[in-house]
């Protein structure tokens, strides 16, 4: 919607910049104080400016394993990313199977089917906890990369959104492809996987996020530093016991924490946008 | 080419719903059958249990005299075009079409070979990269078409495909599709509710209603001899009039007092009848013109004049009749409305129908018995 207002456009202008500031404000403050040393940190004022350490903590943090954590950054940062992704892909994998039978075959108990899947949506992680840790402790898989995702690749959510979404192909496409020679896998393959490219997309950028921010899950089930996410150490990083929280660690820390959800929106949304433009359907 | 039979074909869905009451037809090699009825009357599901895209419940199909019964739709060399023209929206033009050859494992080069080919024949080859969102409806259609054509199948089956189109363009792909399955001569089933489209289509007519086949025959069989009152009504365009009719002694009795020298065989006197004439054989008659031989004379005034410009249909009121008699006229023909025109129905121009809707029999009464 456009309105031929000149007063107007300087209006919202104004608004959006002091919104932007305001939303970026403690970005800068986090970034501006891993610039510091951990002396000065303590001696002044909060810092606004870029302080004489530079990136140098950033470096540190990347190669040394950091004595709170037994970990390096770099290794917290893969962990997370190997998590993130692997809950993100496993999700979208199982979603589009599910919703794929659940739309397009027909066999006994389907409705159930998609209800049962659907009432998990009221239970999430936190609610079956328990059970679920002794499952994943009696299967072996405290300390591993299969624990840290498994248990979370069921996704109702995926799976509702790519139903809604197959539920708007017309039968006669499908059948189209019938005669065509296509049986179920190609059909998948060829016609309901790049019909469904954008939503899948933007299923991605969310369940990556998701994955990236557990917090609870991967406390329960890692005690071995190798294993250790980066969401998890930023809160082990704060507890020092008697001594001084290296704050300047804890930005620097956060602020690569932010990095890849950033970077996985800013690629994405090509596609999203691609996807609002140039409509496949 | 193929010949096609079905069998007592029988459909019935799981909810006990019966849409197909037992069919029986044989259709041979070459032809475009065009299959009509009313929605709801079965048509598309019959297309579809051809196409293998619903199930059989009972009787038996058979392509070139083999059941195929239970084979699935790709296994039984047909090709579909649907109504909404169901292109890969993601695809090109040329993939559109080379599908159904990529999925039989068709050689590369032959594949080009016969998209190009068929790209040539349906105007098609300057578009063979754009997506099918980049076309226009004609264009569609066309790609539709195309899909179907370079898999050489033994059997077109064609569900509604024009529907979607503009009036001018309907008429120009009517056209386009006659010339094309003329030249292929590949075994055509054409299902629609437009009966002109159906009448300039086909080679032979299937008109359903209910579930059943009401009449199956060229045309112009089912134009002139149609065997039941449902036939005659939707066969023709305006429809048939429908008059009631008295059985009597020397001819039938028609409500608003007039007579015609013709009987239904084998009919008592004083049964009711329905009797048919269709708006383009009304005769109209100068007031000072003699009532040719046998013939009912009509009077009826005029209610609604729609010229057309080659045509005038006439709109008119007749004593103890509740429906509009409608009269096909000469473009030149000068009519107001509240004009009273003076009408005969010709023994020979006429159709009975008896109660239960079935062709009769007529007799023509002797004319020298009524005078």
């Amino acid at each position: 919607m456009r309105y031929n207002r000149p007063g107007l456009d300087i209006a919202s202008h104004a608004l959006l910049i002091v919104g932007c500031a305001l939303f970026f404000l403690p970005v800068w403050i986090a970034f501006s104080a891993s610039t510091h040393e951990m002396g000065d940190l303590y001696s002044n004022v909060a810092p606004v400016w870029i302080g004489e350490a530079g990136l140098d903590n950033y470096r540190q943090l990347l190669a040394d394993p950091v004595s709170s954590l037994g970990a390096d950054v770099m290794t917290l940062l893969f962990n997370s990313m190997l998590m993130a992704l692997g809950i993100a892909i496993g999700k979208i994998i199982i979603s589009v199977l599910a919703a794929y039978a659940i739309v397009f075959f027909e066999f006994r108990f389907r409705k159930l089917c998609f209800w049962l899947i659907f009432i998990t949506l009221m239970l999430p992680v936190e609610v079956r906890i328990l059970p679920t840790f002794k499952v994943v402790a009696d299967l072996n898989m405290l300390d591993s990369y299969a624990g840290l995702i498994l248990p979370l690749i069921a996704s109702a959510t995926a799976t509702f959104l790519l139903r809604q979404f197959y539920l708007t192909i017309p039968a006669e496409l499908v059948e189209a492809a019938r005669i065509d020679g296509a049986g179920p896998w190609r059909f998948l393959k060829d016609i309901l996987l790049p019909l469904s490219k954008t939503n899948i997309a933007a299923l991605f950028v969310i369940m990556f996020i998701y994955g990236w921010n557990q917090y609870l899950w991967p406390l329960l089930i890692t005690t071995d530093a190798d294993y250790l996410t980066i969401v998890v150490s930023l809160k082990r990083m704060l507890t020092t016991g008697d001594g001084l929280v290296p704050w300047q660690d804890v930005t620097a820390t956060t602020l690569l924490a932010m990095g890849p959800p950033v970077l996985v929106i800013l690629f994405m949304q090509r596609y999203f946008i691609k996807g609002l433009v140039d409509s496949e359907k | 080419m193929a010949t096609l039979a079905l069998k007592q074909l029988k459909k019935q869905y799981p909810n006990g719903y019966k849409a197909l009451h037992g069919i029986d037809l044989a259709f041979g090699e070459g032809e475009l059958i065009v299959i009509v009825g009313p929605s709801g009357c079965g048509k598309s599901t019959l297309l579809r249990t051809l196409a293998g895209l619903e199930d059989i419940s009972e009787g038996d199909l058979e392509i070139n005299g083999k059941r195929v019964n239970e084979l699935e739709p790709a296994e039984r060399d047909i090709a579909m075009v649907f109504q909404n023209y169901a292109l890969y929206p993601h695809m090109s033009v040329f993939d559109n079409m080379a599908y159904g050859l990529k999925n039989r494992r068709t050689p590369k080069d032959e594949i080009q070979q016969r998209v190009s080919e068929a790209a040539e024949l349906l105007g098609l080859t300057e578009l063979l990269d754009r997506r099918p969102k980049q076309l226009s409806g004609g264009q569609r259609q066309r790609v539709a078409m195309g899909r179907a054509i370079v898999r050489k199948p033994q059997v077109f089956l064609f569900d509604e495909p024009l529907s979607n189109l503009d009036a001018k363009l309907r008429v120009q792909m009517r056209l386009e599709i006659r010339r094309l399955q003329k030249r292929l001569k590949v075994t055509s089933v054409y299902v629609t509710h437009d009966q002109t489209e159906a009448m300039t289509l086909a080679d032979r007519l299937v008109v359903m209603n209910g579930g059943h086949v009401e009449q199956f025959g060229t045309p112009m069989a089912l134009y002139d001899q149609p065997a039941s009152q449902f036939v005659a009504g939707f066969i023709g365009s305006p429809a048939m009039n429908f008059l009631s009719a008295t059985q009597a002694q020397t001819g039938l009795a028609l409500p608003c007092g007039a007579t015609i020298a013709l009987q239904g065989e084998g009919l008592a006197t004083g049964a009711e009848l329905t009797l048919g004439i269709r708006p383009e054989h009304l005769q109209v008659l100068g007031a000072a013109d003699a009532l040719p031989a046998g013939a009912a004379e009509l009077e009826a005034r005029i209610e609604l004049v729609e010229p057309l410009g080659a045509d005038t249909l006439a709109y008119c009121r007749l004593q103890g009749q509740s429906e509009p008699l409608v009269v096909r006229l000469d473009g030149e023909h000068a009519v107001a409305e509240e004009q009273t025109l003076r009408l005969a129905i010709l023994p020979a121009r006429a159709h009975l129908f008896g109660a239960d809707g079935k062709r009769l029999a007529t007799r023509e009464q002797a004319t020298a018995a009524i005078e």
